[in-house]
């Protein structure tokens, strides 16, 4: 009797002081407010072009429609550029993981300055533009003239100049160079600061430093390499600078398609389609990495 | 022929030499206790036998054989880390299996014999779990069986209670005193506790600054202590500057010394000193050196005194207290008695 005549009294007081401690809400409230000024409310208005007429720069009032969407989903080509920016980001992504990998374990391994000086080198690509790295890649990947082709058609290895620019390969491999600080640096932060009692006890078990690597090593840094993956994977997914200086003019992605419609052809509703559907697949591939990461990695939720 | 030796190891980071001349044997099936402070190079000579440390000079034999330049995975030699260092990622039975695994044995001798290492350690039903779902104690003794399934020759354990609350650390100790003589393994054991190395060891080397201060059994070390640093390492211990003639110590005629007269230092345990009221001695019924209480702690079974006898360090004197005895106050006048002058060690004066 006396406890309920006192806890409806008690409750809103409570429920004041949690608001006002928020959490660790407030901290945080800057950031948040900055992303829904200028991230979420530009995305969501971009979306929303594409299901509403527009109308020479006008959106029709009262039009929602299904129908540019429907109309993108039934369309051949939108699920060919779809697969194409899928299998070249994956391709991409897991390159820049096999690639990142050795970096960021041998950063592990050293130390005092050489290490200072791998990571300046790792991070350094960082402070150029993307942009400017993929032209580097036009100049070096380029017809006869491009390094590549004149130094082995110099050496006699080849007679006519290969023919990367243009094609898969070129995106890849610019996009696989472009990306690959973004894979090492989670896995650095993770290697670096590993246990190594551990690989000493496997030393100690009588296993090899390459038993010991795979069974020890790449087990405990699962983490990393599933956000590293994630975080690459959706970069490269969505990215549509490389594929457009480094595959040419008659080269697309779904990334690039997005662009043209809304830059070049100025048709923002079917830009604003195919942006939903690049938004939604990147999510959801992103959502499947994170998930199959948490999979393998169950043993760390393992608590007493 | 001892089990293990190593020959004047020397190891130097830098310009530290943390092992300078390390010389030590362990007979087959002993325990051996490195004691000494941290800093002294006690887990760095456990990790050169272990081969995670590859020594500037010096030799390791196991058995006989030279292991000095052979790698860590190719040593028979069972290593239990101070927090374990069990693989977070792989469950209890797969953490036992891994030595087995990586020695590519049949699947059905190693499900047999991780099933006897758990029974070994009382860790059975626990086979599924992972690490970071076992108490600190299940933690070592899953660590325990990891290295005893592969049946190593020698065990080496890097102060391995160091993690667990005192009253599990007894029960362990017990535990795996019975386990290490049950199993009849030569093991070493690495710690800074002196009470532990007294408990679990045959043989006790204390260390300091890279070197062997004493190797001798644990009750031989602390009744005759080789200087000043084991004696007060090992339990406690008065260190007194004094004088001698006719090869006896002045302020205590009991203790014979076979020395040349002079100066020297006396070192005797404070439970091996015994003090009364007044200014005969009642041990001995001879006078020993006068002195006044500076303080007094009764802690049940014996009472802690404080004496000032004249020494440039008060005195510390240890006797057993009756029931409803009370110390005696600050100020009085006591008379210092030696229990038994054998057990009193006269040493050159300053030795370290």
């Amino acid at each position: 009797m006396t406890a309920a005549a006192i806890s409806p009294g008690r409750r809103p007081g409570r429920l004041v002081r949690r608001m006002l401690h928020g959490g660790g809400f407030w901290p945080a409230l800057p950031a948040v407010l900055f992303l829904i000024v200028f991230l979420v409310l530009p995305m969501l208005t971009l979306l929303a072009f594409g299901f509403v007429t527009i109308d020479r720069g006008r959106i029709v009032g009262d039009s929602f429609t299904l129908q540019p969407l429907w109309a993108a989903l039934n369309d051949t080509l939108v699920w060919r550029l779809t697969w194409r920016s899928f299998y070249v980001a994956v391709i991409s992504t897991v390159m820049t993981l096999l690639l990142a990998y050795p970096v960021a374990y041998l950063y592990s391994q050293t130390k005092g300055i050489w290490r200072t000086l791998m990571l300046v080198a790792v991070i350094s690509p960082l402070l150029t533009s993307a942009l400017v790295r993929a032209y580097a890649w036009l100049v070096i990947l380029g017809g006869r003239r491009g390094i590549v082709n004149h130094t082995l058609i110099q050496l006699g290895v080849i007679d006519e100049p290969l023919r990367i620019l243009n094609t898969d390969y070129a995106v890849i491999i610019g996009m696989t160079q472009i990306h690959l600080p973004f894979m090492i640096l989670p896995l650095l932060a993770v290697l670096a600061e590993r246990d190594r009692r551990l690989e000493e006890a496997s030393f100690n078990l009588g296993a090899s430093r390459a038993e010991t690597f795979f069974k020890v090593v790449v087990p405990m840094s699962v983490p990393a390499i599933f956000a590293g993956l994630a975080l690459v994977f959706a970069i490269s997914y969505t990215n549509f600078i490389v594929p457009q200086l480094l595959g040419g003019g008659n080269y697309a992605t779904l990334a690039v398609q997005v662009y043209e419609q809304t830059v070049v052809v100025l048709d923002w509703t079917r830009g604003a389609v195919l942006a939903a559907i690049l938004l939604s697949s990147s999510f959801a591939f992103v959502f499947l990495i994170v998930w199959v990461g948490s999979r393998i990695n169950r043993w760390s939720e393992a608590r007493a | 022929m001892p089990h293990i030796v190593m020959e004047s190891i020397i190891k130097s980071y830098g310009d530290v030499r943390v092992l300078d001349g390390c010389s030590l044997s362990v007979e087959k099936g002993q325990v051996m206790t490195l004691l000494g402070p941290s800093g002294c190079g006690k887990t760095t000579l456990l990790r050169t036998l272990a081969g995670f440390v590859e020594p500037d000079a010096g030799r390791v034999l196991v058995g006989g054989i030279d292991i000095t330049a052979l790698p860590p995975n190719r040593r028979s030699v069972g290593y239990v880390f101070q927090n374990y260092a069990l693989f977070p990622h792989l469950t209890v039975a797969e953490n036992v299996a891994y030595g087995l695994k990586v020695r590519r044995r049949p699947g059905p001798e190693i499900k047999d014999r991780v099933a006897r290492a758990l029974d070994i350690v009382s860790l059975g039903p626990l086979g599924d779990r992972y690490p970071a779902q076992l108490s600190g104690g299940q933690q070592q003794r899953v660590a325990i069986a990891r290295v005893l399934v592969l049946e190593p020759d020698v065990l080496l354990l890097d102060e391995p209670f160091n993690a667990l609350d005192a009253k599990l650390r007894l029960s362990m100790q017990t535990e795996l005193r019975k386990l290490i003589e049950r199993l009849g393994i030569t093991s070493i054991f690495v710690t800074h506790d002196q009470s532990e190395a007294m408990m679990l060891s045959d043989q006790v080397a204390v260390m300091r600054a890279g070197t062997f201060e004493q190797v001798a059994p644990p009750l031989a070390i602390y009744d005759r202590p080789a200087n000043p640093f084991v004696a007060t390492f090992i339990g406690r211990a008065n260190i007194l500057p004094v004088g001698l003639r006719a090869g006896a110590v002045v302020d205590f005629p009991a203790v014979v010394a076979e020395r040349p007269d002079g100066p020297a230092d006396l070192i005797v345990r404070p439970e091996n000193l015994t003090l009364a009221a007044g200014r005969i001695d009642p041990g001995t019924g001879q006078s020993g050196p006068p002195g006044t209480v500076l303080f007094a702690i009764a802690q049940g079974p014996t009472i802690e005194y404080e004496v000032d006898a004249g020494f440039p360090e008060p005195l510390r004197v240890t006797v057993n207290r009756r029931s409803g005895e009370v110390p005696l106050a600050a100020g009085s006048p006591v008379s210092i008695g030696v229990i038994d002058p054998a057990a009193c060690r006269v040493i050159e004066r300053g030795t370290p």
